[in-house]
């Protein structure tokens, strides 16, 4: 039995019974069950989604510089969106790659699809596909999908030198050199702007060689989880804008006045990340009664 | 010595030779420099066979064998023959049979698998964001700040909000990450020095 007189010495005192137990109480709070959690995101996410918030969202500058850069291109400009990211990304960049392609074929552009990882190409040739068919643009006129090439830095560079001999056939397996679309343009020299899109790092290898060595001028569109990489490269003006993951995207489609999917996922995101901070919040709090109970123990 | 001393020369003389004509606008300089792409894509498409028959050998072997999770691997060949198969006899453009499956099988799945991560990021979170330090403390301020500031809710909640999630992205992320690119430069000037002049050889198999 510890002696009183020697712990009040010592600078502190046992709690009181009642204190003790609102400790554990409080302390409990960092020990919730991660099915619990599990749960919680699900019936967020899932709720949401039936009784939609509709919040305002305010279009960003790196957004809107992407828009400006292709609504000032003239009618009939090439323009070339490269699809770099996989499946896992969709739900992400999909909505944005669908507002751009959207955005280039209302301004009558000459677009040039291609994608430098193997699933790319093939989301590539859906989006421009099913918005070519919305929009009634013609492949091998209006646009055309150069497919895939391996060995991303060689076809980069191959492009800056003459596209169809990197590309010679494309996504359909024709030759490319005798479309239409392909009149006037041998490199990076013919088309004023380039957009790609990209879950990766792969953008980088397009500012590194496309933009520092050709000269093209970049914009993107990447998944949140990367955006932070490309900052550095927009400050600098080696990319003249930025669509930052699903948000950007929604801010994107609001611009070009459509309702797609990023922004009915916009209220979705919404919840899950103030759940994710309520989260941090309670273990925080059950973390710092956790560790005063074994101060005072 | 022949067996190390020809790639090494060939790297030498590939490295020095690129890194020259960078800087000569010569016809020759760019015929060989467009020839060199053409032959880096050419490799590559091998490299590709390469892994190919390499994932194709290891799953077969675990299923010969029967070693632990060989149906899994069941899974992959079966996977990697029909959407091998179909693109190669059907094509890849849409409306062909591949296109289905990645439409509606591949992606789905793939997707499926990266928004599992919600999950794991609530209970991550939940369980390893502890303020333990002042420096644990304002990071994770950094943190809740840039999350709300990246989403609708945040706007609703305060004004201010997007405001600092975008000067956080724009002032310490922007200089920290070009701090970090700076670096990743000259460690790849660095390196691929030492790679042409055969100072580094692990690429060789030799430590």
């Amino acid at each position: 039995m510890p002696d009183p007189r020697t712990e009040r010495e010592h600078g502190f005192e046992r709690p009181e019974p009642r204190r003790r137990l609102k400790n554990e109480a409080i302390a409990r709070l960092g020990q919730v069950d991660r099915r619990i959690l599990y749960l919680a995101i699900a019936v967020a996410v899932v709720g949401i989604l039936f009784r939609p918030l509709g919040l305002r969202i305010p279009v960003t500058d790196e957004v809107r510089r992407v828009y400006d850069a292709i609504e000032e291109l003239p009618a009939r400009t090439p323009i070339l969106i490269s699809f770099d990211f996989g499946a896992p990304s969709m739900p992400e960049l999909y909505p944005m790659t669908v507002a751009v392609v959207r955005h280039c074929f209302r301004r009558d552009l000459r677009v040039l699809g291609l994608g430098l990882l193997p699933e790319g190409a093939s989301i590539g040739a859906e989006v421009l596909d099913s918005v070519a068919d919305e929009m009634g643009r013609v492949y091998g006129v209006d646009y055309v999908h150069l497919g895939y090439k391996p060995q991303i830095e060689a076809a980069i560079l191959g492009m800056g030198e003459d596209i169809v001999r990197v590309f010679p056939r494309d996504f359909r397996s024709q030759p490319t050199a005798e479309y239409p679309v392909m009149d006037g343009i041998e490199n990076y020299r013919d088309i004023p702007l380039m957009v790609g899109f990209a879950s990766g790092t792969e953008m980088v290898l397009w500012i590194q060689y496309a933009g520092a060595r050709y000269g093209q001028r970049i914009v993107s569109g990447a998944a949140a989880v990367m955006a932070t990489v490309f900052y550095p490269y927009l400050d600098s003006g080696q990319i003249e804008g930025l669509i930052p993951g699903l948000r950007g995207a929604s801010e994107y489609e609001q611009l070009i006045g459509m309702t797609g999917r990023a922004s009915r996922g916009m209220d979705a995101q919404s919840v899950a990340h103030l759940l994710i901070i309520g989260c941090i919040i309670l273990g925080n709090v059950g973390y710092l009664a956790s560790r005063s109970r074994r101060g005072e123990g | 010595m022949a067996k190390r001393g020809v790639p090494l020369a060939l790297c030498f003389v590939m490295g020095v030779l690129m890194a020259v004509q960078f800087f000569v606008p010569h016809p020759l300089s760019r015929y060989v420099y467009e020839n060199v792409l053409d032959w880096m894509q050419i490799v590559s498409v091998f490299a590709l066979a390469v892994g190919v028959i390499g994932l194709g050998r290891i799953h077969w072997r675990r299923v010969v064998v029967r070693r632990a999770g060989w149906r899994y691997s069941i899974a992959t060949l079966a996977g990697l023959a029909v959407m091998g198969i179909l693109g190669v006899v059907g094509g890849i453009e849409q409306g062909t049979p591949y296109a289905w499956l990645f439409r509606y099988v591949q992606a789905p799945m793939q997707s499926t698998m990266m928004s599992l991560l919600a999950f794991f990021v609530v209970s991550a979170a939940y369980r390893g964001f502890r303020v333990r330090t002042r420096e644990a403390g304002i990071l994770l301020a950094a943190a809740m700040v840039v999350m709300l500031g990246r989403v609708p809710i945040g706007e609703a909640i305060h004004r201010a909000i997007p405001i600092a999630s975008n000067w956080v992205l724009n002032v310490p992320n922007t200089a920290a990450m070009r701090g970090i690119t700076i670096g990743i430069g000259l460690g790849a000037i660095s390196t691929s020095l030492r790679i042409i002049f055969g100072v580094e050889r692990s690429y060789l198999g030799v430590e």
